[in-house]
């Protein structure tokens, strides 16, 4: 008998687990409709086929993690969603990604709005002007601020698939939703000022284990 | 109207040029993923060396995908391992390698079929593996084994470029040093229809991007000719790459199929093989299957079966982290096109017979 049943469409994926005996975590996303208002909306849910003892626990772990870092609610059902109900499905695929890279029993709190750019020794930060918006400053001026500011916010908008507002500096970004993000943004604010670096993680992740013909192997 | 074919029946039929009650699903490498290993604890590389796992990940491909095969061998270097290449195994997410930098032969003279080849841990875990799946779905679905060709293990054994150089600068010695290899590739191949297997897999990688079709014809195909002779079972034969100009060699060797990778166009491919050798396979791993969604995956088994290709599966082994759903799609897309031809089938005919009725 059949033992997979339809869980949605897979959006992410930590192969190995290196905190949990190498098990594989999936992203899923599925439509869940709200039975007052009858309007589906996106939900995401974390899950492994492992049914090792403590597979379960890990995954609500994971799930816990993706709800400080990403500032997700939950379904009684434990998917998990985005108080705006939009999808911003780039942005949670990070979240997940971050949340799986946390051992069980570790205090995960939400990251701050600010970080230190090692690149240009900054402390950058993001603030919420409202709707959604967000405008990315530094502690420092010059030339090398503004062009780290704009990469930064450059980097935002790849991670989290955010908007691009008309501005001199261009610093501001935003979500299409409309919505402040606070938490989400805090957790795309640690990886946006190397997004390149990012983007190259992850297309090495996704071409480990594509079996290639012997003539390209080494 | 056909009775209901197993999926055994329906594979090997379909590899016999024979009617099917509808196009077989089929796959003739691996469609293990890193899911999968965890649904039944499987996982690489102890699911390529220990052959309870190798039955039991390989099953899924039947139970929880729904192919007409079920096929253990999802390594290219079993065999490999067995005549001493040194092998790098891997972790769960990634496919073990030959450490082909460290060459194990270097000469003609060199090579040498262990005494131990068939006993070896990893030929033997195969076997096992192969005896295993035929005791529990032998009657259901088919089995299919794998035997690498005397080309892919000279890569593996002698290194790729020291093999290929070999080729150009002595003919002579290459079809020696082939002629050698291929004992292995019969010994495993017999070894594994002893074992129960239906079909075997032949994979030799004569690709598309070193080699080519004139080198097909000069070394492969009378090696190829010989294998349907010496190893009586459906034959498989696997080349990855754009390999349309040697589909006409391949076609007259006498194997039952071709597994052709999805830089050939179905119906271009069909054109040439005709009826000669069933195809197999086609529907692309590294952008559909691994990157697309299910509908992209039914869109190509659709193209494939519109071209008449008798066996739909994957052009090769799948990335491991390909998703269930997008393997599903496979079988699927397969049920749905035979329902939908079946019901215009009907509805052609019955608006036959109601102008018969009205010219009566």
């Amino acid at each position: 008998m059949r033992r997979v049943v339809d869980i949605g469409r897979r959006i992410e994926l930590i192969p190995i687990d290196p905190h949990f005996h190498d098990i594989t975590i999936g992203l899923y996303r599925q439509q869940i409709v709200d039975t007052t208002t009858g309007k589906d909306s996106p939900a995401f849910l974390v899950h492994t086929y492992s049914c090792i003892s403590g597979a379960a626990e890990r995954i609500e772990n994971v799930i816990q993690g993706m709800q400080i870092l990403g500032g997700m609610l939950r379904t009684v059902e434990g998917l998990l969603y985005f108080p705006c109900n939009s999808a911003h499905e780039a942005a949670c695929r990070r979240v997940f990604l971050e949340a799986c890279k946390f051992a069980p029993n570790t205090r995960i709190e939400p990251r701050p709005l600010n970080i230190l750019d090692k690149k240009s020794q900054l402390t950058i930060s993001v603030d919420s002007t409202g709707k959604g918006i967000y405008r990315v400053s530094a502690d420092g001026e010059g030339r090398g601020a503004a062009r780290r500011i704009s990469a930064i916010a450059g980097g935002l908008m790849k991670l989290g698939e955010m908007e691009s507002i008309e501005s001199d500096n261009k610093d501001t970004v935003a979500f299409a939703c409309g919505q402040p993000h606070d938490a989400l943004i805090g957790l795309l604010l640690t990886r946006a000022p190397n997004v390149r670096v990012v983007l190259r993680e992850e297309e090495m992740g996704a071409s480990r284990g594509v079996l290639t013909a012997p003539s390209q192997q080494t | 109207m056909q009775k209901t074919m197993t999926g055994r029946e329906r594979v090997l039929a379909a590899l016999s040029n024979e009617p099917t009650d509808r196009t077989a699903v089929c796959n003739p490498t691996s469609v293990a993923t890193v899911e999968l290993m965890d649904l039944v604890e499987a996982p690489f590389p102890e699911a390529n060396r220990d052959p309870e796992l190798m039955a039991r990940l390989a099953a899924t491909g039947y139970t929880e995908l729904g192919f007409d095969t079920i096929m253990p061998v999802f390594t290219i270097i079993q065999e490999s391992s067995a005549l001493g290449c040194k092998i790098q195994w891997e972790q769960k997410d990634n496919w073990p390698t030959v450490r082909m930098r460290e060459p194990i032969w270097e000469d003609v003279d060199d090579i040498t079929i262990p005494d131990d080849f068939l006993t070896h841990p990893d030929t033997q875990c195969v076997l096992e593996a192969i005896k295993l799946l035929k005791k529990e779905y032998g009657d259901e679905i088919a089995v299919i084994g794998k035997t690498m060709g005397p080309w892919s293990l000279g890569y593996h054994c002698f290194g790729v470029e020291p093999f290929l150089l070999l080729s150009l600068d002595d003919p002579g010695k290459t079809k020696l040093a082939l002629d050698r290899m291929k004992e292995a590739t019969v010994q495993f191949g017999v070894a594994q229809i002893e074992a129960g297997a239906d079909a075997l897999t032949l994979p030799d990688h004569a690709t598309g991007d070193l080699v080519s079709g004139e080198y097909y014809q000069r070394y492969l195909r009378d090696l190829h000719i010989e294998f349907v002779d010496r190893i009586p079972i459906p034959l498989i034969l696997h080349i990855c790459g754009r390999t349309v100009d040697r589909m006409e060699y391949i076609a007259q060797t006498g194997m039952a199929a071709f597994h052709y990778d999805s830089k050939n166009e179905p119906q271009e491919s069909m054109d040439i093989v005709k009826e000669r050798i069933a195809l197999v396979g086609n529907i692309n791993n590294p952008e559909t299957l691994f990157s697309k969604e299910p509908e992209d995956v039914k869109a190509e088994v659709i193209k494939n079966l519109d071209a008449g290709v008798p066996l739909i599966g994957p052009e090769c082994a799948i990335p491991l982290q390909t998703t269930i759903e997008n393997l599903q799609a496979i079988p699927e897309a397969v049920k749905e096109w035979h329902r939908a031809r079946d019901n215009k089938d009907r509805s052609g005919q019955a608006h036959a017979n109601a102008l018969n009725g009205e010219n009566t």
